[in-house]
């Protein structure tokens, strides 16, 4: 064994690397907490790697396909949803680690001499990371993919002069088509990930050459002992891999938690609307990048204003790319004699928190739809975004540092110096937030009913899909679920299923596809039924329930009814025969939020003459109660449609919490051991 | 750094202990990934039992269906090609089918479960081409016999006979597979699973 390796050392540098960068490579002891990020964001690089090769076995780019490969990426191949999950989540995690990690250079000085390019690769990172989570974004297919790709590749229309034509170039087409979409898809899965290890090994690179910085900013090359080791360094292995690996196993717990129970992430993982097949025709009522690209979307959106030829869309472009590139010369800008925000002045300290508040104030407002309070609020955040880095290089040069110790310390600042920053970074996110906070109703002019999804409750999910079958699927179809896979969740035996729920001539393995004619369709409804494999997703089960419920009679429409939710609707009520159907009787109004409007004395105020819904002379096979219970079996068979995984991903997912927490005592033991004789 | 032999036998343990369970979590995420390469739903759903209607196949004729994309090869065999499957024997490699791919429910010599029709996969077993049917007498060169009618693979020059058993010096090391099939009645056959007991 080591006459195999000395054979390769002689060829191949092996041992040098290993101790240049791991075994011989000295660190400083005094890491804490936000030391974690770099190995994170690496470990999240590896995962977006593996998850995006086995995806691209399955995926398809093409107009036609993307969705739909997608979905069978999440329902037909095995353990898909878990390498798709893993992806879309990743890319957040991503996002998440690398802020922190940024964050942490800013606190500790980080990118100060001698650790500018160090900086400046990272940014690099930063850059093609936002690239290609934009990219990734698109491929599937979905309406936040079609709208995101069309306002993102847009902005480079506000370049004076060449503008439209490079918008074209980008697009290579007269629209965002299959053109843009394998373009993208091949700089994701290729020339992306390529230019971004590069710039990783760069980054490390750059790293090992000039040695880690730690919380107190010191040099700790500075203090070496008689055999030229620094005095406050550790060798990186075994100490800090023992070390990471109690990090990697907490983030991996949080990781697996969202993967496993919250995947979607209320929205901000995985948007609703992106569950809904790409439509060039119609964008959907909210548009809003992924949360992490939201603090520059604010700053482009805050600008309003034209400065003499300039137009406030050029403008908005300029702004947002110089909000990032200004992040370049941070270097430059920092002229304080010191590192760490330990011994920096008050100003730099409080600077930095406010800094970040506006950062993640930017964000929220670019998740919101703008209202004239946001939008100045926005407008002022930007003003500060910018004075934090053009002010920077004045107060650093003047304010008063404390004097930095010649050794590393243990403590940093004291724990009321912490929670008092903690606390006002807290209060300056939350006040401003809260002073334009603004909410809007989900189900259109009438409060939400409750719904909560029981997937235990198989009887109920059979119910559900009974009426599927008969009542919608005449027209809906759900194309990418499949009759057996069904039949065995639902429990439901295969012959049962083959003789009571499946009509034509479909085999037990085919999709669910409607046996209507999609031109007839579209003659008959103006539009062809929309697929609803993936309806509670894009809307919501609160919406759906509500949705059945409030069909009532309106002479003005074709169809002879009108819905309260889904004002204007298209559909016919498909289940007259068992609800009956309702007619308007004078009720309370609903304001915006779908709450009563009352007058200062709480009054019911003005009366709307179709505020309530009664069951007028048509009559429907069911009471009122029994049409609601099986409106409640039938969503509950859609939600389960919607993604048919869910029950099992979350049983797999309390082995996996659990067993990280076996990984962590392990892990936490091994550290301890490692680290007891280091202080 | 103190190292003396108690830290370090605890810091092994500790490593060995910790490796361990790593292992297992490095298995359990391979799992995924090794898991996402079986076939998928859509697959499995095209690659079904398929039915197969032998009513209508005539006697001496060789009709070909599909399955999982593969030929399925159905020969209703008239009783004189029954009477002459004895008389291949001296020449054939596996007469018995000893070493070859049937299920435990066909004949090992006429290799079918009713004499009358032979279900083959349709694939040489020397390097997966599609043999011809060559039914009439004489039809093939052979040495040491007459062809009495069987298979010829193009290819590499394998030969079989009219139960798929493989003929001596040719490349196929054994007889042609049959597929899993199922009698759902005397006319219908379902290929992809097995007849029960």
């Amino acid at each position: 064994m080591n006459g195999l390796l000395s054979w390769i050392d002689a060829r191949l540098p092996v041992v040098r690397a290993w101790d240049t960068h791991m075994g011989k490579y000295y660190a400083p002891k005094n890491f804490n907490f936000w030391y974690f990020f770099g190995v994170l964001s690496i470990l999240v690089l590896v995962n977006q790697l593996l998850t995006g090769i086995f995806l691209t076995m399955h995926y398809e780019p093409s107009v036609e396909g993307a969705f739909a490969s997608v979905e069978y990426i999440m329902r037909d191949v095995p353990y898909g949803w878990l390498l798709r999950y893993m992806h879309s989540t990743g890319a957040s995690a991503f996002f998440v680690v690398v802020y922190l990690h940024m964050f942490r250079g800013l606190m500790y000085g980080s990118y100060k001499a001698p650790r500018e390019l160090v900086w400046i690769f990272g940014m690099l990172i930063y850059l093609v990371l936002m690239a290609e989570a934009f990219m990734g974004y698109v491929l599937p297919w979905g309406q936040m993919s079609y709208w995101g790709a069309q306002v993102i590749v847009n902005l480079f229309g506000a370049i004076p002069v060449i503008g439209e034509d490079l918008v074209q170039w980008i697009r290579g087409d007269y629209l965002i088509s299959g053109a843009t979409l394998s373009r993208f898809f091949a700089l994701h899965v290729v020339a992306m990930p390529i230019v971004l290890l590069g710039l990783v090994v760069m980054h490390i690179l750059a790293l090992h050459e000039v040695g880690s910085n730690n919380p107190d900013g010191i040099d700790i090359k500075k203090n070496k002992d008689e055999n030229g080791i620094p005095k406050d360094g550790v060798p990186f292995h075994p100490f800090y891999t023992v070390h990471d690996l109690v990090g990697i196993t907490v983030f991996l717990f949080v990781f697996c938690a969202i993967i496993f129970f919250a995947p979607e992430m209320g929205g901000y993982f995985l948007e609703f609307a992106n569950f809904e097949v790409a439509n060039g025709l119609k964008t959907p009522e909210h548009i809003a990048p992924v949360w992490y690209f939201t603090p520059f979307y604010a700053i482009l959106r805050a600008v309003t204003i034209d400065i003499g030829p300039l137009n406030s869309k050029f403008l908005g472009f300029v702004a947002m790319g110089a909000a990032i590139a200004i992040l370049f010369v941070l270097p430059w800008l920092d002229r304080s004699p010191v590192r760490s925000m330990r011994y920096k002045g008050w100003f730099s300290r409080v600077a930095l928190i406010a800094f970040a508040a506006v950062f993640v104030i930017l964000g929220y407002l670019g998740v919101k739809e703008s209202t004239p309070g946001r939008t100045i609020l926005s407008q002022v955040c930007s003003v500060l975004y910018f004075a934090y880095f053009l002010g920077m290089p004045f107060w650093t040069s003047r304010e008063k540092c404390q004097p930095v110790p010649e050794r590393v310390q243990q403590k940093g600042l004291s724990k009321a110096l912490v929670f008092g920053g903690l606390a006002l970074f807290a209060v300056l996110v939350v006040v401003p937030i809260k002073a334009v906070a603004a909410g809007g109703a989900a189900c259109g002019s009438v409060p939400c009913e409750h719904f909560h999804a029981d997937f235990d409750d198989k009887a109920s999910l059979q119910r559900g899909a009974q009426t599927f079958v008969n009542y919608c699927m005449g027209c809906h179809s759900i194309q990418y679920s499949r009759f057996g896979r069904v039949a065995d969740d639902l429990e439901i035996p295969r012959d049962v299923m083959r003789e009571q729920l499946i009509f034509g001539d479909e085999k037990i393995g085919d999709l669910m596809v409607s046996s209507m004619d999609p031109v007839k369709s579209k003659a008959w409804f103006g539009a062809m039924p929309p697929d609803l494999s993936l309806v509670s997703r894009s809307r919501n089960p609160d919406w759906l329930l509500t949705y059945f419920l409030t069909f009532y009679k309106d002479e003005s429409r074709p169809t002879g009814v009108n819905n309260k939710v889904f004002a204007n609707v298209g559909m016919p009520h498909a289940l007259l025969e068992l609800q009956g159907l309702q007619e308007c009787a004078p009720g309370p109004k609903y304001d915006d939020h779908g709450h009563v409007i009352r007058n200062a004395v709480g009054e019911l105020g003005e009366i709307d003459p179709c505020g309530s819904l009664v069951v007028g002379n048509i009559k429907g096979t069911m009471s009122p109660s029994e049409y609601r219970a099986a409106m409640v079996d039938l969503v509950n068979f859609i939600e389960y449609v919607g993604e048919p995984i869910a029950d099992k991903r979350q049983t797999i997912g309390i082995y996996v919490l659990l067993f990280l927490m076996l990984l962590f005592v392990c892990v936490w033991f091994l550290n301890r051991e490692y680290w007891r004789d280091i202080h | 750094m103190s190292d003396d032999g108690a830290n370090l036998v605890r810091r092994r343990v500790l490593t060995a202990v910790t490796s361990a369970v790593g292992a297992v979590g490095a298995v359990g995420v391979a799992v995924p990934f090794v898991g996402s390469w079986n076939p998928s739903e859509r697959a499995k759903a095209a690659g079904a039992p398929v039915e197969i209607n032998i009513s209508r196949i005539e006697p001496g004729q060789m009709v070909t269906f599909e399955w999982r994309g593969k030929p399925i090869y159905v020969v209703r065999r008239t009783q004189k090609v029954l009477d002459d499957l004895a008389k291949m024997e001296p020449l054939l490699r596996d007469p018995s089918s000893e070493k070859s791919v049937q299920p435990d429910y066909v004949d090992p010599k006429f290799r079918s479960q009713k004499d009358e029709f032979l279900v083959l996969l349709g694939l040489c077993t020397h390097l997966g081409c599609a043999p011809g049917y060559q039914p009439k007498v004489g039809s093939v060169q052979i040495s040491g016999g007459e062809w009495l009618g069987g298979f010829f693979c193009k290819c590499h020059g394998s030969k079989f006979d009219l139960a798929g058993r493989v003929l001596q010096g040719v490349p196929a090391p054994i007889n042609l597979e049959v597929p899993p099939h199922k009698y759902l009645s005397d006319s219908v056959i379902l290929v992809g699973v097995d007849q029960e007991a």
